[in-house]
């Protein structure tokens, strides 16, 4: 697998939630090995036994799920969809003789990832969820007032509360109607 | 805000979410957060060659449709919930 590459296995540093050891790595069907999923709050990363593996960055995580589907040869196991694509085969690919020619579709990459003990998954599940929150896309524009912060509107509904910074006496020739 | 109030008030129903990425996924909303990141439950995927599973987080900026009951939604309150807050943001 030509994307697999070396790299020290994820630590405090880089805010590893959770490492999971004794968990397969399948790619679009085609196991990868058995190796040790380290959850943490910059990526999620996968290392084999010899210090091969690959990382994924959350924003491109499209979604994940627990697969509870026993009758799956996997049995079960987490899901993780991938907005981006990932090379298979050895040999360098040229984009001329991609036959999908999907440049106006969005690739999709899964990844499956089976541990042996099964007990770990709801807590696989749950450590992306909250390392999913911390990568927020930047690009929404319908977010760019809020920061983060509630914003109750049932709480305005009413009251006309000046936050902006008006002219002093800007009213002051207004009629008074009321 | 507003539509992460919406979704607040719709958790627990049947949902279809529509991915940017054309796949649909069926199922009840267990929760929702101020990215409108979706969290599923008893999922479907609508497509047929896709796995089922049963538990799914979802992306909120992947999401292009969340398809609803049409019964559980007054659409000219949303609309007008809708036009409000457009208007508060301008200030």
């Amino acid at each position: 697998m030509s994307f697999l590459k070396s790299f020290p296995p994820p630590g405090p540093a880089e805010g590893l939630l959770r490492q999971q050891p004794d968990t397969e790595a399948v790619l679009n069907g085609k196991g990868l090995g058995t190796g040790t999923l380290y959850i943490a709050e910059s990526r999620l990363s996968w290392l084999d036994g010899s210090g091969l593996g690959f990382s994924l960055e959350y924003p491109t995580i499209s979604l994940h799920a627990l697969s509870r589907d026993r009758s799956d040869c996997l049995g079960e196991h987490l899901y993780v969809m991938v907005n981006a694509k990932f090379e298979e085969s050895k040999e360098p690919v040229a984009d001329e003789e991609e036959e999908d020619s999907d440049d106006d579709v969005e690739p999709i990459t899964e990844f499956r990832f089976v541990p042996s003990d099964k007990s770990a998954l709801e807590a696989m599940f749950t450590a992306m969820c909250e390392c999913q929150a911390l990568h927020p896309d930047p690009e929404d524009e319908d977010s760019d007032d809020y920061d983060g912060e509630e914003y109750d509107v049932e709480a305005h509904d009413g009251m006309e509360v000046d936050t902006t910074p008006t002219v002093a006496g800007q009213f002051e020739d207004a009629d008074v109607d009321h | 805000m507003l539509f992460y109030s919406f979704f607040k008030s719709l958790v627990g129903k049947d949902v279809v979410v529509e991915l940017k990425n054309d796949l649909s996924i069926c199922g009840t909303l267990h929760s929702v957060d101020q990215y409108l990141n979706i969290k599923l439950t008893d999922i479907s995927v609508t497509d047929p060659e896709k796995y089922p599973h049963m538990n799914c987080f979802i992306r909120g900026s992947v999401v292009r449709y969340v398809q609803l009951p049409a019964d559980e939604v007054d659409t000219q309150l949303l609309q007008d919930a809708a036009r409000k807050e457009a208007l508060q943001q301008k200030q």
